[in-house]
């Protein structure tokens, strides 16, 4: 099928630097989907907005505000793969289109580059676009599936910043705007074949986030270990995910938790770019699931 | 006329009360904590709904709840001083249930800046801002990575600043800007020796 929506594809850092099957898989299933995602060269750190948020939020405007311009010179929408990026990318441009103030601010600092900030772009979440049916829809979706999941069962987590806080939110779809119990990635899941799984405390945060991985890591793994333990329980193949910074907690926590708390899970931990690469009939290997710290082999055994 | 009972002297005491009022409170703080958050912690009536949504609540002795009081309150030193400051994960639930539509994470980003300020920050945050500074990313690429980008039939390099590395000028200049890298240095070494 043609591609009919083009978007500037923002990477981020950890797509593309540690999990990179998540930059190809977005790129050849969205394709299939009529997504057309094209490079935004020279693009930086969103600039991770725990990190830079907390030390000085004009800084933050500012660098998220220089990615932003980058895809106004190209006249292209964005669409991204990561709820931290987003929560930047997103909001910021929110907050600079309805505030002339930290406009007339960033642009100040933007004129040192040859930068102006117009507000002429919106961002969106990949995931938000395939399940737009405007754009592709979960019928399209379901209708790319080649190689579907059956006899899997599937847990979504969907993290803070893409939903939350809602509302400053303003998504097409009414479904997005439920922060306490959605459901529009399950039905992603069950487009897929696989069966779609709920469990206690969905919608907790990964622990990752605000820059507490680092300054307490402890404290941080141990909010993924109360996912972990709520996910145990309802016994499932995989955990699905929308942003690669949760997926490193999730997937490399599982590592350190082990170290720390002696808990052992094994639970693949997949994207949902990688999940619909695998339906859509790319290979492990053309997804490299060989680079993800906890193995995704008992996953892939089943749906292979 | 007999006095009511308990009046004034009880008014009095409790006027008194540090739970209200306290010598080192400075309502500068309150005005510039709401400027920054460009939230309402004026508008917090102490229900808690904050603190029970917090997953850091659980396992730590933060309160968001006491933080958004310290505001209100003015309480400076108290608020910018603690280190569970630094254990908001910024999931925005707090500010999702407020019942008075207070954004209780945003107060906490403010008040991080304002720590900032007096050079109160984790030593993890300013390395991103180095990593940054470098590259353009907070995570940057590996050999391992780029060997595994290469079979995807991807570049090496991200065509982010990695394969631009022209871009970070600009980049640069906006930290600059702020002084940011420099402050980031000097505390690093100050506390790293
Ligand atoms: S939920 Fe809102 S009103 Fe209630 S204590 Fe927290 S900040 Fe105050
Ligand atoms: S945003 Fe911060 S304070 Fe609010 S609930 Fe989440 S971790 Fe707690």
């Amino acid at each position: 099928m043609d591609a009919k929506h083009t978007y500037a594809f923002y990477l981020g850092c950890i797509a593309p630097n540690r999990y990179p099957g998540v930059e190809a898989a977005a790129i050849k299933t969205s394709k299939k989907l009529g997504i057309d995602l094209v490079p935004l060269k020279g693009a930086s750190c969103c600039p991770a907005p725990g990190a830079f948020g907390s030390i000085d939020l004009n800084v933050f405007y500012a660098m998220a505000a220089r990615n932003l311009v980058l895809a106004e010179q190209m006249k292209t929408d964005i669409a991204l793969v990561c709820n931290g990026c987003y929560k930047s990318i997103w909001e910021v441009n929110h907050k600079l289109k309805h505030n002339d103030d930290l406009r007339d601010g960033v642009n100040e600092v933007l004129k040192e580059v040859d930068m102006e900030y117009k507000g002429t772009i919106n961002v969106y979440h990949l995931a938000e676009l395939l399940y737009d049916p405007m754009i592709a829809g979960v019928e399209k979706i379901r209708e790319s599936v080649t190689n579907p999941l059956t006899g899997t069962r599937i847990a979504v987590h969907y993290g803070c910043h893409l939903i939350k806080p809602k509302k400053d939110r303003e998504f097409a779809h009414q479904e997005m705007l439920n922060t306490e119990g959605p459901t529009w990635m399950e039905e992603m899941v069950a487009a897929l074949g696989a069966e779609p799984v709920e469990y206690r405390y969905k919608m907790l945060c990964c622990g990752a986030g605000g820059g507490v991985r680092g300054y307490d890591i402890v404290h941080s793994l141990d909010i993924t270990n109360e996912k972990l333990l709520n996910l145990k329980d309802v016994g499932i193949d995989a955990l699905t995910d929308i942003c690669p910074f949760c997926q490193l907690q999730f997937d490399r926590g599982q590592i350190e938790i082990q170290e720390k708390f002696g808990a052992v899970y094994n639970l693949p931990v997949l994207h949902y770019s990688e999940l619909l690469g695998l339906a859509q009939g790319m290979s492990p290997q053309e997804l490299a699931l060989d680079l993800h710290g906890i193995s995704c082999e008992p996953f892939l055994q089943k749906v292979l | 006329m007999a006095k009511a009972k308990g009046y004034p002297e009880a008014l009095e005491t409790k006027l008194r009360d540090r739970a209200l009022h306290a010598d080192d409170s400075n309502p500068q703080f309150t005005k510039t904590v709401e400027e920054i958050s460009r939230t309402i912690p004026h508008m917090c009536f102490q229900c808690g709904t904050c603190t029970s949504s917090c997953p850091s609540a659980p396992r730590s002795s933060y309160r968001i709840r006491k933080f958004v009081r310290r505001v209100v309150l003015g309480l400076e030193n108290e608020a910018l001083t603690d280190p569970d400051l630094w254990l908001c994960t910024t999931c925005y639930s707090c500010t999702d249930r407020c019942p008075r539509d207070i954004a209780p994470t945003d107060t906490i980003m403010a008040m991080r800046n304002l720590a900032f300020k007096r050079d109160i920050i984790p030593i993890n945050f300013l390395k991103t801002v180095q990593a940054i500074y470098k590259s353009g990313h907070g995570v940057p690429n590996n050999d391992v990575n780029r060997a595994a980008r290469v079979k995807l039939g991807l570049t090496a390099d991200p065509p982010t600043t990695h394969m631009y590395p022209e871009y970070i000028k600009g980049i640069q200049k906006i930290i600059d800007h702020y002084k940011l890298k420099e402050n980031a240095d000097r505390i690093i070494k100050e506390a790293e020796g």
